[in-house]
């Protein structure tokens, strides 16, 4: 549970500072919705929700039937009628069951109607890997990224959860928020007070200066790990958590990678058309061809067996190696 | 009437555009639009040229977006797929089949909510019947008790497709009986008949009583769209046309003694001046610069 730690902050586990920042925002907003599959009095899949069935009632932290297509065309509608909702999708696989309304509709709707009608709506849902298999894994950020209309954030430990969810349930437009299975059990802390966590920019987690390691959500606790084993090995590893995947904080990163000379990105999705490429090729508009690698999953599948499952995914050893490689071709700084 | 002569104008025009016309459909379009009151939302699908005038957008306006005009209410960016006024009403238009059936839910949620007593209504075709964004909406609209009335235009045809061989149903209004939702087929070439059931239906989502679908037998006067070959025979197509809403309407009031044929014609006419003056007022405004493409985006 919360505790007091003082310096004014509190220290909450990532469901607690989800509950917060919604908790805050339904109490502002009286007309917010909720809508999910167990979001009611079960408290949500991670317990995310808890306590805001009994604060708010069933009216507005509401349970739906399993029908995704529904549950996020209900929520656009309610939005562009001016009722703000946020719709929990359990697991970022199901999303693919609800991009009609939500690429289609949404996305669109403050262009097509000469901004007659917004869409104030988060889809909040649960990406990446826990054992649970093929269709229950998916980190699917990148296929969003590319849709005009669309927001798209991710956060990485508790205080960016509430920041960054305070900060897309006050947007116009429709907002995607991507947390991570493997993110719950992780606390941290939260300012005591209201805060928000800006849109569009990411946030530098460690200074170094031999390389830019570019990465988001649950990857950016890797990313760090592999920061400490790159140190060992006399490597200085900058590290950015991108926080903000759509837009994407190009001024951060190329100032970084221009200060590094060298990039690698590091994600739970898929490097094809990824989060990775993207990042990689904007640096190089800006700032000509740079050493760059990116780091992701295998191109399988996720299995629900252990064995299969860690030999897909990214992991800090992974990231090292690639570093090391990649630093070892690009030729020394400062002899150009 | 007004539809009928804005679309045959529309039709004749070389720069018509993409256009699904409404054309046989009218009393659909006209008889839901009867049953609703201010506060009350329309929602439709991508051929909602019918739809949008039947709740009393201005037609010139409507001429303006269609043509890619700024006059029009979507500054000519939305076209008859994605046009809307919500101040009118006409929550708007959305060119995805049964993709608009989900979001009027959500604003039939919406108007729950508020307690004002607003139903929302959905035109959508044939076509929608087999999507499974139907079978959600008639689920959670039925369990919520949404103040939502669903309308299956039922033309006949998907493009192509005979609706015998794109649902299992029959009739499509019987769909809604597993979710205990009322239903109803009528003749969707009697706008009195349309105009009767959608205002019962509404009466009783108004005052709580939860969702309906009706279905309307109507007739498509033209191929599925400006840009689709016909697949009927002509005859088929000429039989079609005998069964005119309007032509039907018309006798009525007339053996009614409600209108003579001098105030036919007067109505006539004044239909045409009304399309003469849409379309000067559409070629009046011009075409959006080029950097809107940029605007209202996120």
């Amino acid at each position: 549970m919360s505790s007091e730690s003082g310096a004014g902050h509190v220290r909450l586990f990532f469901r607690e500072a989800i509950a917060r920042a919604l908790a805050e925002e339904m109490e502002r907003d009286q007309r917010l919705l909720v809508l999910g599959q167990d979001v009611g009095s079960f408290g949500g899949a991670y317990k995310e929700f808890a306590g805001l069935h009994d604060r708010f009632g069933p009216e507005r932290m509401r349970d739906t039937p399993v029908a995704e297509a529904a549950m996020v065309g209900l929520g656009v509608g309610a939005a562009a009628m001016g009722h703000r909702t946020l719709v929990g999708i359990t697991y970022m696989d199901f999303m693919t069951l609800g991009l009609d309304p939500l690429v289609n509709y949404a996305a669109k709707a403050r262009f097509k109607t000469a901004g007659r009608i917004t869409v104030p709506l988060v889809v909040k849902t649960t990406a990446g890997a826990k054992g649970q298999g093929v269709a229950h894994s998916q980190c699917l950020e990148s296929w969003l990224m590319g849709v005009p209309g669309l927001k798209v954030v991710a956060p990485s430990d508790p205080a960016s959860a509430y920041g960054l969810l305070k900060s897309a349930l006050r947007e116009d437009g429709p907002v995607v928020f991507i947390d991570h299975k493997r993110l719950f059990p992780k606390s941290g802390e939260v300012p005591s007070t209201e805060c928000f966590a800006p849109i569009g920019k990411a946030q530098l987690l460690r200074e170094g200066s031999d390389v830019t390691i570019v990465t988001h959500g649950y990857m950016v606790h890797v990313a760090m790990e592999a920061a400490r084993e790159l140190e060992k090995a006399g490597v200085d590893a900058e590290v950015i958590d991108l926080r903000s995947l759509a837009p994407l904080d190009m001024d951060t990163v190329a100032a970084s990678v221009g200060k590094t000379g060298v990039l690698a990105t590091l994600e739970e999705g898929q490097v094809t058309c990824g989060v990775g490429s993207e990042v990689a090729f904007r640096v190089m508009e800006r700032l000509g061809p740079v050493p760059a690698v990116r780091v992701g999953p295998l191109p399988a599948p996720v299995s629900s067996n252990p064995v299969l499952e860690a030999e897909c995914l990214p992991d800090a050893g992974r990231l090292v190696d690639a570093v090391r490689r990649i630093l070892s071709q690009a030729k020394p700084k400062g002899t150009a | 009437m007004l539809i009928r002569a804005f679309e045959t104008r529309l039709m004749a025009r070389p720069d018509h555009g993409f256009q699904l016309y409404s054309s046989g459909e009218e009393a659909v379009a006209v008889g839901v639009a009867s049953a609703m009151r201010t506060g009350d939302r329309l929602l439709s699908g991508g051929r909602s040229i019918g739809a949008a005038l039947a709740c009393g957008l201005d037609s010139g306006q409507v001429m303006a977006e269609l043509l890619g005009r700024i006059a029009g209410p979507n500054r000519g960016r939305a076209g008859r797929g994605h046009l809307s006024q919500p101040e009118s009403g006409f929550f708007g238009a959305h060119a995805v089949v049964a993709g608009n059936l989900t979001i009027a839910a959500g604003a039939a949620l919406a108007c729950q909510r508020a307690g004002e007593g607003g139903v929302v209504f959905a035109i959508f075709g044939d076509g929608a019947c087999g999507a499974g964004a139907l079978h959600e909406t008639l689920n959670v609209a039925s369990l919520w008790k949404l103040p939502l009335v669903l309308v299956c235009s039922n033309n006949g045809l998907s493009i192509s497709t005979p609706v015998s061989s794109g649902v299992a149903a029959d009739p499509l209004s019987s769909l809604a009986g597993p979710f205990g939702i009322a239903h109803a087929t009528v003749d969707g070439m009697d706008v009195e008949a349309v105009a009767a059931a959608a205002s019962g239906f509404a009466a009783d989502a108004r005052s709580g009583g939860g969702p309906a679908l009706l279905e309307c037998r109507a007739e498509r006067f033209t191929s599925h769209s400006s840009s689709t070959r016909e697949t009927r025979p002509a005859e088929q197509v000429t039989a079609i046309r005998e069964r005119c809403p309007i032509a039907h309407l018309s006798a009525e009031l007339l053996r009614g003694a409600v209108l003579d044929e001098t105030a036919l014609a007067a109505l006539e006419a004044e239909t045409e001046a009304e399309i003469d003056r849409a379309i000067a007022f559409a070629e009046a405004s011009p075409m959006p610069p080029a950097e809107e493409a940029l605007h209202d985006v996120v």
